[in-house]
C-alpha cells in the first residue's frame, strides 16, 4: 500500500499569557492510501488538534507532515488552502453548511472553486445518490440534522479527495442517522480510494476501521 | 498569482448580495440618502449655472452693455457704437409709486425702468396682456407694473397710478423681464416708455439713476471687443459688461449655497461611513461561520475579501446610479420654485462629470470604512469550526490598509476642494471633522484606561457595564465615535437651525429706524425735518449728505486690473457708491485703526470700512482716487471703521472729511424713528415732497425675511437628511453592541443573572458613553455652527441652551429606547438554536 500521509515527530504547542500548553507531543503516524483510521481518545487528549494539523489548519510547532511525498509543514497559508481545496475533504460534527446556500450550492461550491465543469449536474447526481433528490434547493435551516450531515459528506467527497477527515460526524445525530452517515463515509471513501481519518467516541464505529489510533495527553499510545 | 477579477468570485458576491441584502439595509439606505443629497446639489448647481451661461445674452439684454452710470451717453460715443449693431437704451431709477394722490394713498418704493421700442433685444417679456409692451410705446404716459403691485393695489387695466404725482395709465402687468435688473430678487418694479420718462423730473443722484445701452451685434462673428475697449478708454466713467458677467452675484450666491450644502452632504456621507463600518462588521460577524467554512474548503482569505469587496462596490455602483437618476428627476420639482423666484428654468440632464464625482465620493468614503472592516476577515479561523467558539471580529488595521485609507482620505479632500470656490474652507472642514474623530477616539481610550483602574464594584449592573467597556475586544471606541459624531452633527444643526430661525423671526431692532428717505434736496432739507417733527415731535431723525463717487484708483493703480471678481469687496469697485461726510465719527462705526478727520486739514481725507480695506489690501496712508462729478480727486486713507450694515442705520463704505466736502453739490439721505408711527401718513408726505422716496424698513425686512425663509427651508430639508443618517448611525452602533452580547447573555442567563440586571447594565454602559461625549460634542457643535452662521451665511450667531438641551435629551431617550428594544431581542436568546449554532 502506498503511503499517503506521514507525521514525523510532530509537536504542537500553544502559548497562553502565563504558560506554554503542549497539545501534541511527538506524534508519529503513517496513513496509507485508501486506509480507514479511527482516532479515539478522551476529551482534551489532542484528537481535534491532530485533525487540524493534518488539514493544514494549524501549523506544527515542530516536526514534518508529508502528504503524497510532499513536505507540507513549510507550505504557506495559500498553498495549504490549495491542498484542502483539491485533496482533502472535511466533515464536522456540527455539519457547518453555508447557511444561505442551498444543498446543491453547498456541494457544487467545491467543484466551482476547482474550476470543474457541469458542477450543478454532478452535485445533483451525488445528492440523489444520498437520497436528497427532493432537497436540492433547500437551505440548511430547512433540512434535518441527518440531511444536513449527508450534504456535508457529499460536499467532502464530490471531488474524490485523497483524504477525508471526519470529526465526530455522527456526534449530533440519533443512532439511525448515525449509522447511515458512517456507512456513507465508508462506502464512498472505499469507492474513491480515499483515506478516511475518523475521530469518534463510539467504539463500534472505531472497530469498523482498518486501524485504531488512541491519543492520550497528546501522544499516540 | 490570483487574478484581480474572477467572474466566479463576482458570481458569489452577487448571490450573497441578493440573499443577504436585508442584513445590510442600513448600508443601502444611508449610502443612498447621502449620495442622493450630493447628486441633487451637483445637478442643481450645474443646471442653474448652465442656464445662466446659456442665457447670458438674454440676462444681460444684449451682446454687450455699456453703463454710463448717472449721465446720458455722449453722442459721439453713441455714434461710434451704432456701427456695431442695434442699440437699445434703458434708464432705471428708484422712485415712489402710489395708487392715488390722496393722503391715504398706498405707496410702493420701486425700481422704474424706462425702455425704448427696441427693448428687449434678446428674450421676451412675460406680460398681461401679451401686447402690454406695445401698448406702452403707443399709449401716452402709460405704465406696466409687476404682478405684485398689480395684485396688492388691486389694480385693473386702465387704472391710474402716480409717480412723482404724475399720473400713468396701467396697461398691464409684467411677470418677468429677461434681463436681470439691479433690483433682481428684491424689488418691485414698473416699466414705462422712454418718452414717458421724459415727463418726469428726475434728479440724478438720490434716485439712483442708471443709464444702460445694450447692443445686439449685426454680425456675431466680428471681433469687436478690442475696438470697443479702445473706444471706451476715453470715457473712464463708462463700464462695459459682457454676457459672461451678467449674473456674477447670482453665481456667487449659488456657489456659497452649494458649498455649504456639499459640506453637509459629505458630513452625512462620512457619518454614514461609520454606520457602514458598524453594519459591515456586524454583517461579517454574522457570516463568521460561512467564512470559516469557505476557508476550510480551500478559499483563500484574499478571495473571500475580494467577494465582499465585489458585494460592496456592486451595491455602491447601483446605489450611485439610482441616487443620481433620482436627483436628476427632482430638478423639475425645484424648477417650479426657480421660475417664480428667478425667472429662469433649468433642465434635467445627466452629466457624466457629476455622476463620476458622486460615484467617486461614495467610492472613497466606502473604501475608507470598508478597508479595516473587510480585513477583519483575516481574524476568522477555520479552526473555530472544530472548537465551536467564534470570536467577534474587530476592525483590522495593517500598514497597507492604513496607507490606502490615508490615500483615500486625501483623495476625498482633493475631490471636494478642487471644485470648490473656497478650497481653504473645504480643507479646514475636513480637518475639523477628523480632529473631532480623533478627539472622540482618544476620549474613549482615556475612559477605558481609568475604568480599568477601578478594582471592585459592588453594584452588579455597573460591574457588568464596566467589564463590557474595558474588555480587550470591546467596541466602546466605535460606539463613542458613532454616538459622538451623531450627537455633534445633530447639535450643530440644531444651533444652525436656531440661528437661522432667529434671523427669520427677528423683530426689527429697537434702534432701527422706521423709514429711510432718499433724494432730499439741499434746499428742502430743513423743511423736511420740520415737517417730520410736526408729525411727531419725539421723532428721532438723522440726516446725512450724500454724493456719488466711484473708486477708480488705489495707490494710483486701477483696482480692476488686479482685484478679482470673487473678492468679497469687489462690489465697492463695480459702480458708483454713495459717500458722505461727518464732523464726528459715527457712533455705531467704531474706529479700529487711525484717527478721525482733522478739522483744520483741508486736504482730501478718507475714512474706509475696515473689512473692505482688508479685502482690497488698503492700509492707513494709502491713496485712493475717487471720481466725483467727473473729477478725479486723490485722497489719503486716515482711518478704518468697523461697519455693520445689518444694524439698519445709515452706513457708508467711505466717509470723507467735511472740510473738503462742504462745497460739493449734494443731496441728503435720512432716517426717522417715530414714537407714534401711525401719525406719519406716507400719502400726505408724498403730496408735499414729490421728489423724496420713502422706504418703510419693515417692508424691506419683510422681503429679506422672505428670502431667508426660503433658504432656511432648503437648509432644513437637506440638514434633516443628515439628521436621519446621524440617528441611523447611532442605531447601528447600538445594534452591533447588542448582537455581540448574544452569547454572553446566554451564558449569563444560564448562570442565573436576571434580565433586569442585564438591561440595567446596558443602560449604564450607554450613560457612561453618552455623558462622556456630551461636552466634546457641545464644544465642537458650538464651533461648527458659529463658523457656518457667521462666515458662510454672514448672519449673527448666538448660543441657545434650551433647544440644545432638548435635543440632547431627545437623543438620549431615543438611544435608550433603541438599546432596550435591541437588547430585549437579544437578551432572551433561544438557547437551543445557539447551541446548534443556528
Amino acid at each position: 500500500m502506498k503511503s499517503l500521509l506521514e507525521l514525523q515527530d510532530i509537536y504542537l504547542n500553544y502559548k497562553t499569557e502565563n504558560s506554554l500548553v503542549e497539545v501534541i507531543k511527538g506524534v508519529n503516524l503513517k496513513i496509507n492510501s485508501g486506509e480507514n483510521v479511527a482516532v479515539v481518545g478522551k476529551s482534551g487528549s489532542g484528537k481535534t488538534s491532530l485533525i487540524m494539523l493534518i488539514a493544514g489548519l494549524e501549523k506544527a510547532t515542530s516536526g514534518k507532515i508529508i502528504f503524497e511525498d510532499q513536505d507540507i509543514s513549510a507550505y504557506s497559508e495559500d498553498e495549504l488552502a490549495d491542498l484542502r481545496k483539491k485533496k482533502i475533504g472535511i466533515v464536522f460534527q456540527s455539519f457547518y453548511l453555508i447557511p444561505n446556500y442551498t444543498a446543491l450550492e453547498n456541494v457544487s461550491l467545491v467543484l466551482e472553486i476547482n474550476k470543474i465543469e457541469n458542477t450543478q449536474k454532478k452535485s445533483a447526481e451525488l445528492l440523489e445518490q444520498f437520497g436528497l433528490k427532493d432537497r436540492l434547493n433547500h437551505f440548511p435551516s430547512q433540512l434535518s440534522g441527518g440531511e444536513q450531515q449527508r450534504v456535508a459528506i457529499a460536499r467532502s467527497i464530490i471531488l474524490s479527495p485523497k483524504l477525508i477527515l471526519a470529526d465526530e460526524p455522527s456526534g449530533n445525530l440519533d443512532s439511525e442517522n448515525s449509522k447511515l452517515i458512517i456507512n456513507l463515509l465508508f462506502k464512498y471513501s472505499k469507492q474513491n480510494n480515499s483515506s478516511l481519518i475518523l475521530v469518534t467516541h463510539d467504539q463500534s464505529i472505531a472497530k469498523e476501521c482498518d486501524k485504531i489510533i488512541e491519543i492520550k495527553d497528546g501522544k499516540i499510545i | 498569482m490570483e487574478k484581480l477579477f474572477n467572474f466566479q468570485d463576482f458570481k458569489y458576491a452577487i448571490r450573497d448580495l441578493i440573499r443577504s441584502y436585508k442584513k445590510i439595509s442600513t448600508i443601502i439606505f444611508t449610502l443612498f440618502i447621502s449620495l442622493f443629497v450630493l447628486s441633487v446639489i451637483l445637478s442643481l448647481e450645474y443646471s442653474l449655472k448652465k442656464e445662466l451661461n446659456a442665457n447670458a445674452k438674454v440676462l444681460l439684454g444684449g451682446d454687450f452693455e455699456i453703463n454710463t452710470r448717472n449721465e446720458k451717453v455722449d453722442d459721439q460715443y453713441l455714434k461710434k457704437i451704432e456701427k456695431f449693431g442695434t442699440i437699445s437704451s434703458t434708464v432705471e431709477f428708484s422712485t415712489m409709486l402710489t395708487n392715488s394722490t390722496k393722503s391715504d394713498a398706498k405707496t410702493f418704493f420701486i425700481r422704474l425702468k424706462a425702455i425704448d421700442q427696441k427693448y428687449p433685444l434678446y428674450g421676451s417679456v412675460q406680460s398681461f396682456p401679451d401686447n402690454a409692451l406695445t401698448l406702452l410705446q403707443t399709449t401716452k404716459n402709460s405704465i406696466v407694473v409687476n404682478r405684485k403691485i398689480f395684485e396688492t393695489l388691486k389694480i385693473k387695466v386702465n387704472d391710474t397710478v402716480y409717480i412723482k404725482q404724475t399720473p400713468f395709465r396701467v396697461v398691464g402687468y409684467v411677470e418677468s423681464v429677461p434681463d436681470l435688473g439691479r433690483a433682481l430678487l428684491f424689488g418691485d418694479f414698473a416699466v414705462v416708455s422712454t418718452n414717458s420718462f421724459l415727463n418726469l423730473n428726475i434728479n440724478t443722484l438720490g434716485s439712483f439713476i442708471n443709464y444702460e445701452y445694450r447692443v445686439k451685434l449685426n454680425n456675431e462673428n466680428i471681433n469687436f471687443k478690442q475696438e470697443l475697449e479702445n473706444l471706451t478708454k476715453n470715457y473712464p466713467s463708462y463700464s462695459v459688461r459682457y454676457p459672461e458677467n451678467s449674473s456674477n452675484n447670482l453665481k456667487k450666491l449659488i456657489d456659497n449655497f452649494s458649498q455649504f450644502l456639499s459640506l453637509v452632504s459629505i458630513s452625512a456621507m462620512l457619518i454614514a461611513g461609520i454606520g457602514i463600518a458598524n453594519t459591515l462588521i456586524s454583517f461579517i460577524n454574522q457570516k463568521n461561520i460561512s467564512i470559516a467554512i469557505m476557508k476550510s474548503l480551500g478559499f483563500t482569505t484574499s478571495t473571500i475579501k475580494k467577494i465582499f469587496y465585489f458585494e460592496i462596490f456592486t451595491l455602491l455602483t447601483i446605489i450611485s446610479l439610482l441616487a443620481y437618476l433620482f436627483a436628476i428627476l427632482s430638478v423639475p420639482i425645484v424648477n417650479a420654485y426657480l421660475v417664480k423666484t428667478l425667472g429662469i428654468t433649468v433642465q434635467s440632464e445627466f452629466i457624466l462629470k457629476n455622476f463620476i464625482k458622486v460615484f467617486l465620493s461614495g467610492f472613497l468614503v466606502v473604501s475608507i470604512f470598508c478597508l479595516p472592516t473587510i480585513s477583519a476577515i483575516q481574524q476568522i479561523k477555520p479552526t473555530s469550526l472544530f472548537r465551536n467558539v467564534f470570536q467577534p471580529c474587530e476592525f483590522y488595521f495593517t500598514k497597507k490598509n492604513i496607507s490606502l485609507i490615508i490615500l483615500a482620505i486625501i483623495s476625498l479632500i482633493l475631490l471636494f476642494a478642487f471644485d470648490s470656490k473656497k478650497p481653504f474652507y473645504t480643507v479646514m472642514y475636513f480637518l475639523v471633522f477628523f480632529i473631532i474623530c480623533l478627539t472622540l477616539y482618544g476620549l474613549s481610550k482615556l475612559i477605558i484606561f481609568y475604568l480599568r483602574k477601578i478594582n471592585f464594584i459592588k453594584f452588579l449592573p455597573l460591574r457588568l457595564a464596566v467589564k463590557n467597556i474595558t474588555n480587550p475586544k470591546t467596541i466602546f471606541p466605535i460606539t463613542v465615535l458613532s454616538l459622538g459624531l451623531g450627537v455633534t452633527l445633530l447639535l450643530s444643526l440644531t444651533l444652525i437651525g436656531y440661528n437661522f430661525k432667529k434671523e427669520v423671526q427677528k423683530s426689527i431692532p429697537e434702534i432701527a429706524p422706521d423709514y429711510f428717505f432718499v433724494s432730499i434736496q439741499n434746499l428742502e432739507k430743513d423743511e423736511f425735518v420740520k415737517y417730520l417733527k410736526s408729525n411727531d415731535k419725539n421723532a428721532v431723525i438723522e440726516t446725512m449728505p450724500i454724493v456719488s463717487a466711484s473708486l477708480i484708483k488705489i495707490n494710483k493703480k486701477d483696482p480692476l486690473t488686479y482685484i478679482k471678481q470673487n473678492n468679497d469687496s469687489f462690489w465697492v469697485l463695480e459702480r458708483d457708491r454713495r459717500i458722505s461726510w461727518s464732523k464726528t465719527a459715527p457712533k455705531d462705526n467704531p474706529i479700529i485703526e487711525g484717527s478721525w478727520f482733522d478739522e483744520n486739514n483741508k486736504s482730501f481725507q478718507i475714512s474706509l470700512d475696515a473689512k473692505v480695506a482688508k479685502d482690497l489690501n488698503i492700509k492707513i496712508n494709502d491713496s485712493l482716487t475717487l471720481k466725483i462729478y467727473g473729477r478725479e480727486i486723490e485722497g489719503k486713507v486716515i482711518n478704518l471703521r468697523k461697519v455693520d450694515y445689518r444694524d439698519l442705520s445709515i452706513n457708508f463704505v467711505m466717509l470723507i472729511n467735511p472740510s473738503f466736502a462742504q462745497n460739493i453739490p449734494h443731496e441728503y439721505i435720512a432716517t426717522a424713528k417715530f414714537k407714534n408711527l401711525p401719525d406719519f401718513k406716507e400719502g400726505v408726505f408724498l403730496q408735499k415732497f414729490k421728489n423724496i422716496s420713502t422706504i418703510k424698513v419693515s417692508n424691506y425686512l419683510g422681503k429679506v425675511t422672505e428670502i431667508i425663509n426660503k433658504i432656511f427651508i432648503a437648509v432644513i430639508i437637506i440638514s434633516s437628511i443628515a439628521v436621519i443618517i446621524g440617528l441611523m448611525v447611532i442605531s447601528s452602533a447600538v445594534i452591533v453592541q447588542a448582537r455581540l452580547s448574544v452569547y454572553q447573555n446566554l451564558i449569563f442567563k444560564i448562570l442565573g443573572i436576571n434580565s433586569k440586571n442585564l438591561m440595567l447594565a446596558s443602560i449604564i454602559e450607554f450613560l457612561i458613553t453618552f455623558l462622556s461625549i456630551i461636552f466634546i460634542a457641545a464644544f465642537f457643535s458650538v464651533f461648527v455652527s458659529y463658523f457656518v452662521i457667521e462666515t458662510i451665511f454672514r448672519l449673527s450667531w448666538s448660543l441657545e441652551i434650551i433647544n440644545s438641551s432638548v435635543v440632547l435629551l431627545f437623543i438620549g431617550i431615543i438611544t435608550i429606547i433603541l438599546i432596550l428594544i435591541n437588547n430585549y431581542k437579544f437578551l432572551s436568546p433561544k438557547a437551543y438554536p445557539l447551541v446548534r449554532n443556528e
